[in-house]
């Protein structure tokens, strides 16, 4: 059984459905992170999780205990709000233990709680202080610091990064995975920035409209996308989704690429999923990562499938750690993802290495993958 | 390259000179126009400052506006402890105490409401939150005439369930006395405004704060008390200064309800004060008397009126 358990949670404002069944499920130790673009329900979910929000059905269970008809105060949890909501006219120290305060916890060993927060996120030194009088950076950490202090079953985190600078937001990003590993506690957090989420989570849940398209391992999301909209969605650069057509050549499959005037590419699948064949003759999208898709020598040594098409670079982006080089095939712009010092020139016709282990394809009709 | 630049110099500078000419004139157009609106606003103040200190002669064989050859406090004691208001020859300052047990509670209790009022109206919004609200600012905008038979008959009420309580209970909590009265009045007729300003200010007060503080456990009352209230300063000043002008100055209500008796408010007093039609006119000691009526809220402003400002502000932009 699970730590934190979601079972066909729906919640509707009037006649307007925002969560649409949702199960979801989260070990304990576990980080779950729900991502996906604005508006998709996913701090709505979180707020229902904290009771901020009533459900219209369903069930959310905490270590067993069914909490969803409980008081915020009742269900034992912490939460980050994105703006931090500390109190402005109360120190960093009366922020902190506030929640202990309303609960009745004596001065002495509330102060013992500040001191011991304090020292895990290193900020005794502002404990006088008003939050006015705080960085962004340090104004996280004594939200953080709130949440710390109740020692809760479960944290939620509502885009906890967003309001910081980008810099920070990765020394955080790293605090915060440090901070789960070392305490192990059991969290979950909202994110539209698809890294947070890859980088942080143990599950991940994409959300769209109200509904979960995917739920599981970051490496799970990344790899094996059950929709376009997924596939889409994760990964930066995003996959390349490119309209192709399946053909026929002897016994095995191949995947044909239309380009701008000039021959279509064919690439012979191997390793075709069985579903493909059904495709035959028919339009699909073919999607390949921009690491899938590289220079020649760059390529994975012991990828068992890999195709070399001679292809016309259009725009080269050095990025510095890697180079990015954009070519058109199908009609739409691909990114391949080189060396760093690949020697790549734009205008030029340059051969490159196609991944195809690594190779997915949705029908365009359902935007689900074909397996 | 020069032959162009060298004339473009001279043009520029006597634009701007003659820009400078035109901000000196909107200058002086505007401070001018200013002094003659002070002066204007400030000359009776200054007649009653200075009669204040004259003596009765010096009113009656000199000029208006002449300073007092020999300043004299008298007129200023005499109107606090001797002049007669009506028939009694106590001077006011039975009165302005009497003005302080009413104004002190009247500005509290409502505004304490009108926060209470403005955090349930955006904070805790409930089906029918925004017409409740429209009827509530409805309140401002009743002419004060048109009420006052109705809250004569509904005080009357009070005062007989006062007397009612009185023989059964031994107190009547207070119901029909005038001052209660006043007080009850005044909060039920400031609840409109006071609860526009708090509501204007709590509708920009992030809400983030209050889910915060629930999760951590607070009840409502103790978010108001413990997240709302610590940070609503500025509109608070804003109220209470409102609330303590328009209470203090009121003359409507006092004379309706407290007309006469002990527990006649300061304005009322005033007025007996100043209509008096036995013996001549002191005019210096009514001027007194006005300026002791008047100083409350001048200090209310000179102590709080910055808040004031920027209160008014921080509600106007953000409500």
């Amino acid at each position: 059984m699970a730590f934190l358990e979601i079972d066909g949670l729906k919640k509707r404002f009037g006649n307007v459905e925002i969560l649409k069944g949702i199960d979801v499920e989260l070990e304990k130790g576990g980080f779950l992170v729900l991502v996906g673009p604005s508006g998709c329900g996913k701090s709505t979910l979180l707020n229902t999780i904290a009771g901020l929000e009533q459900i219209t059905e369903g069930e959310i269970r905490v270590d067993g205990r069914a909490i969803n008809d409980l008081h915020p105060s009742k269900r034992d949890i912490a939460m980050v709000f994105q703006s931090y909501a500390l109190y402005p006219n109360m120190t960093v120290a009366g922020n902190i233990s506030f929640g202990m305060e309303m609960r009745g916890v004596p001065a002495d060993e509330r102060q013992k709680a500040i001191d011991k927060v304090a020292k895990v996120l290193q900020i005794g030194h502002l404990l006088k202080r008003k939050p006015s009088q705080l960085s962004g950076g340090q104004r996280q950490r004594v939200a953080m610091g709130r949440a710390l202090v109740r020692d809760p079953k479960l944290f939620l985190f509502d885009e906890p990064l967003s309001n910081l600078d980008a810099k920070l937001r990765v020394d955080m990003r790293i605090e915060i995975k440090r901070l789960h590993a070392t305490t192990g506690t059991t969290i979950v957090y909202v994110t539209h920035d698809q890294i947070e989420a890859m980088t942080l989570a143990t599950k991940i849940a994409v959300m769209r409209d109200g509904e979960v398209q995917q739920f599981g391992t970051p490496a799970e999301i990344y790899n094996n996308p059950t929709n376009l909209f997924v596939a889409d969605f994760m990964g930066s650069p995003a996959m390349n989704l490119i309209p192709a057509t399946i053909a026929t050549s002897g016994n095995a499959l191949s995947v044909v690429l239309q380009r701008e005037a000039r021959e279509p590419i064919t690439l012979p699948m191997a390793n075709a999923p069985a579903g493909l064949s059904a495709f035959q003759g028919k339009p699909i999208i073919f999607g390949v990562r921009p690491e899938a898709l590289t220079d020649p020598e760059g390529a994975e040594r012991n990828a068992s499938n890999i195709a070399t098409a001679e292809l016309h670079i259009e725009v080269v982006e050095p990025a510095g750690s890697d180079t990015f080089a954009v070519t058109n095939l199908g009609g739409k712009g691909v990114v391949a993802r080189l060396r760093a010092d690949a020697n790549i020139q734009p205008g030029t016709n340059t051969p490159l290495a196609f991944n195809l282990t690594k190779a997915v394809f949705f029908d365009p009709a359902t935007e689900n993958r074909i397996r | 390259m020069s032959a162009v630049a060298t004339p473009a110099r001279p043009t520029a500078s006597r634009q701007n000179s003659s820009g400078i000419n035109t901000r000196i004139v909107n200058r002086i157009v505007i401070y001018g126009l200013l002094a003659l609106f002070a002066v204007f606003y400030l000359m009776p103040l200054f007649v009653m400052l200075v009669t204040s200190f004259k003596t009765m002669d010096e009113i009656q064989n000199g000029n208006m506006l002449s300073l007092p050859k020999a300043p004299t406090f008298d007129p200023w004691l005499k109107a606090w402890g001797e002049t007669c208001v009506g028939l009694t020859c106590a001077g006011i300052k039975g009165y302005f105490w009497n003005s302080i047990k009413m104004v002190v509670p009247a500005v509290l209790i409502s505004t304490m409401l009108g926060a209470l009022n403005g955090y349930v109206l955006t904070k805790w919004r409930f089906r029918g939150a925004t017409l409740v609200f429209g009827l509530m600012l409805f309140a401002c905008f009743i002419p004060f005439q048109s009420v006052l038979l109705p809250m004569a008959t509904i005080l009357g009420s009070l005062g007989r369930f006062g007397v009612t309580l009185q023989n059964d209970v031994g107190t009547s909590f207070g119901l029909g006395n005038p001052t209660v009265n006043l007080v009850f009045v005044h909060v039920v007729y400031g609840l409109g405004f006071t609860t526009l300003f708090f509501r204007n200010y709590y509708e920009a007060f992030p809400t983030e704060l209050i889910k915060a503080a629930q999760v951590d456990g607070a009840s409502f009352f103790q978010i108001f008390r413990r997240i709302m209230l610590p940070n609503s300063m500025p509109i608070f000043v804003v109220t209470v200064i409102y609330q303590f002008t328009n209470i203090w100055n009121d003359f409507l209500f006092a004379s309706a309800y407290a007309g006469t008796g002990d527990a006649m408010p300061m304005t009322v007093a005033l007025n007996n004060v100043v209509n008096t039609s036995t013996g001549v006119v002191e005019y210096n000691v009514n001027m007194a008397a006005a300026m002791i009526a008047a100083l409350p809220t001048l200090i209310v402003y000179v102590v709080a009126g910055r808040y004031f400002v920027r209160g008014l502000m921080a509600g106007a932009v953000k409500g």
